[in-house]
């Protein structure tokens, strides 16, 4: 608004405030299929259920970025955009409906005090290494889990940690043609869970919970190596619960990121225009300079220096890798690094291929079966069939 | 005969005042009722969909529903909930009931006590269902901590992922929420009894406990009646703490009818002619739920007294016929 003052005077900015909890979805599309003056012209969608909005049900809504007087694939390419968020962000016929401004590609972020006691170095070119950064596989994961083991260490804090890793690595999604489909890869889950807690390898924590976040201010059962998660998870989750707000205080400052073994990323919110809506050109302007502006001007750049409110904001990774090329990622809370060394190879390896409108519920029901395997309360035959009921008992798709 | 004195006809203010609600029923309760019966019968899924018809076979989601193994599971968690929690509620609240009515031991702080024991019931099930979530929480949380501590339990017991605990949690929930509830609607129901009867039966030498089941528990049959048909209603439509506490998890354990419905039409799908025909045999379950209650719970010495009274009437009137023939 400040930049734009001209902007004040020609619209009127009504912004309708509703939980984003579980009401959120139901109230948009019932805006959206209701239309007319009061449909919005702008709303968000987040990586859980943007599906539905760029591919799904509710694509027919969204107005390509290209109608709104944008230059979409130039732009896209100047800003150095991640394919993933495009591939999302884009429907059926390939146009792009949808972009954001924030880049959530995952990283590995592990704890320094604890690395330079099980492995001699706390040096994140090393620990890539150690644990198999970028190699596709876990086998290299579980030897250095087991290193750690054999110091007092969890490698992580529950396999919810390495889910959306493990999520993201798959080749295709959970629906394909209308038919349940469980990737090799996410079935192996299973296995990987069953594994890390059967090993005593992590806290066998849930992610979101107190003993999760305990495990971030290093008070769990027993220390935790590191957690999985895009630039997000470190400023908005871990620095708050770290137990500290500055280097020396709880764990705050003893964090530093490095590759994962397999690329993915997690959450993240696109931005989508209604095409029904009437100030097309003003959401234009206004979507060009959240997704793609890359000058300093841009709300990225300012996003990513923490300038957005002043100086000394939150530093965020955001969706121009351009913009944070020249910008400056460095952190206290990692000791110092810049984390945008990391954080921009991190939103290449991700995949923007195997999502599907369904996802939340999916995941849902499959982590849901993935605990009763691994707490012992069934086998994993049972676990698969039931997961497959649970879905056609509650989706329109079907399984084998 | 003298014309009467033209008074004020009160009764036009009678649907005068009852407009607001006739008309926000009609609009928001019995309009939708309507449109989701006619849904059931129809292929109408799909987001924003206008274009829906009538099923060639009308009850094709009827049959698909009650086949639904989610669906059956949920009835059965639904009813069993509803149990677990019915019983304990009633029985405390009863219980409570005489302690806080009776008229030979007065209890102080009694206004203290009913407001403490109503306080759940004013707590939005949301903080209900983050306050027993972080609780149970696992590895570490309060309840295992003290398990463990005390040495009830060698080591942490993972609550919200046994079914068996889940579903007590949610029952114990219900009841912990809707039992001062009762317990005030009880109370005002013994309020209501007339003093006379205690105060005769005082004097008879009745003890407490002979005036409780012979004076307040038949006097009380009507707010009973109440309790158990709203407690049955809303037992049977629970929705709210086993959709925020876990979702229906684990593993169905604590999925009811409701939060199945829910899913069918808003968790990815939007099946909503399923969800509607789920809703319709709800509907009609509860109906007849209700329906038995209130002919096993009527007042059978009030329907003897009017059979009675019309066999006595009938007698009457033969007697009156006969007399005029002769």
């Amino acid at each position: 608004m400040e930049l734009n003052p001209d902007f004040k005077d020609q619209y009127k900015v009504e912004a309708t405030v509703i939980n984003t909890d579980s009401g959120y979805q139901e109230s948009l599309d019932q805006a959206l299929a209701a239309g007319g003056k009061d449909a919005p012209d702008l709303y968000c969608a987040e990586a859980a259920f943007v599906l539905k909005y760029t591919k799904g049900d509710a694509a027919s809504y969204a107005a390509p970025y290209k109608d709104l007087g944008i230059d979409v694939n130039k732009e896209i390419a100047d800003a150095e955009i991640a394919n993933y968020a495009v591939e999302i962000g884009s429907n059926e016929s390939g146009d792009v409906v949808g972009l954001g401004y924030q880049a959530t590609g995952g990283c590995f972020i592990y704890r320094r005090s604890i690395a330079k006691d099980a492995f001699g170095t706390d040096d994140p070119a090393e620990i890539s290494k150690v644990i198999g950064g970028g190699t596709q596989s876990w086998d290299k994961f579980f030897e250095a889990a087991e290193t750690l083991k054999g110091k007092g260490y969890g490698i992580v804090s529950g396999d919810g940690d390495i889910w959306h890793a493990v999520e993201n690595s798959s080749d295709q999604g959970w629906v394909v043609d209308g038919k349940l489909t469980i990737d090799p890869k996410r079935e192996a889950f299973l296995d990987l869970s069953k594994q890390l807690k059967d090993n005593g390898y992590h806290n066998d924590t849930q992610d979101w919970t107190d003993a999760w976040y305990a495990d971030m201010a290093g008070t769990g059962d027993k220390g935790i190596f590191g957690f999985f998660g895009p630039a997000w998870l470190i400023n908005y989750v871990m620095a708050g619960n770290s137990g500290g707000t500055k280097p020396g205080e709880g764990t705050y400052g003893d964090w530093a990121v490095c590759d994962p073994p397999v690329g993915f990323f997690w959450g993240g919110t696109w931005l989508l225009a209604n095409k029904d809506g009437a100030n097309k050109e003003a959401v234009g302007k206004f979507i060009d300079w959240v997704t793609l502006d890359a000058s300093d001007t841009g709300l990225q750049y300012m996003w990513a220096n923490g300038t957005l409110n002043g100086e000394g904001g939150t530093k965020d990774a955001v969706a121009s890798a351009a913009v944070m090329a020249k910008s400056d990622g460095t952190l206290d809370f990692l000791g110092g690094q810049n984390m945008f060394d990391y954080f921009v190879p991190a939103n290449e390896y991700a995949n923007g291929k195997n999502l599907t409108q369904y996802d939340q519920t999916i995941n849902d029901q499959w982590r849901d079966q993935v605990r009763q395997y691994t707490a012992g309360n069934k086998s994993r035959e049972d676990a698969i069939k039931d997961f497959k009921s649970a879905i056609t008992d509650n989706l329109d798709v079907t399984a084998d | 005969m003298a014309k009467q004195p033209k008074g004020i006809s009160y009764a036009k203010y009678g649907y005068l005042f009852s407009i607001p609600f006739v008309v926000a029923y009609l609009i928001f309760s019995l309009y939708p009722t309507i449109y989701t019966a006619v849904l059931g019968f129809t292929d109408c899924k799909g987001l924003g969909n206008k274009n829906w018809h009538i099923l060639e076979h009308p009850f094709d989601n009827f049959k698909m529903v009650l086949s639904n193994d989610s669906f059956i599971t949920s009835l059965k968690n639904t009813i069993a909930i509803w149990l677990m929690n019915f019983f304990p509620q009633i029985i405390i609240a009863l219980l409570l009931t005489a302690w806080f009515t009776s008229h030979t031991n007065e209890i102080k702080g009694k206004g203290i006590f009913k407001v403490i024991f109503y306080m759940p019931n004013i707590i939005t099930a949301a903080t209900v269902a983050i306050l027993f979530t972080a609780l149970f929480g696992y590895p570490v949380g309060p309840v295992n901590d003290i398990l463990v501590s005390t040495g009830i339990k060698d080591s942490a017991f993972y609550f919200l992922v046994d079914r068996k605990a889940a579903r007590g949690i949610v029952a114990f929930i219900q009841f912990w929420m809707w039992y001062g509830n009762t317990m005030i609607v009880l109370i005002s129901g013994v309020l209501g009894i007339s003093p006379d009867i205690y105060e005769a039966a005082d004097i008879d030498g009745a003890n407490g406990i002979q005036t409780f089941f012979k004076i307040t528990i038949p006097n009380l049959k009507t707010v009973l009646l109440y309790t158990l048909i709203t407690s049955l209603v809303g037992g049977l439509n629970m929705y709210d703490i086993p959709k925020v506490f876990l979702n229906g998890g684990p593993d169905k354990a604590t999925l009811t009818t409701s939060v199945f419905i829910y899913n069918q039409a808003f968790s990815g799908s939007y099946l909503y002619n399923r969800a509607a025909a789920a809703s319709m045999i709800m509907f009609l379950i509860i109906a007849v739920c209700s329906a038995i209650l209130f002919y096993i719970m009527r007042d059978k010495d009030e329907e003897k007294l009017n059979k009675e009274i019309k066999r006595a009437k009938k007698n009457a009137q033969k007697a009156a016929r006969g007399q005029s023939w002769r």
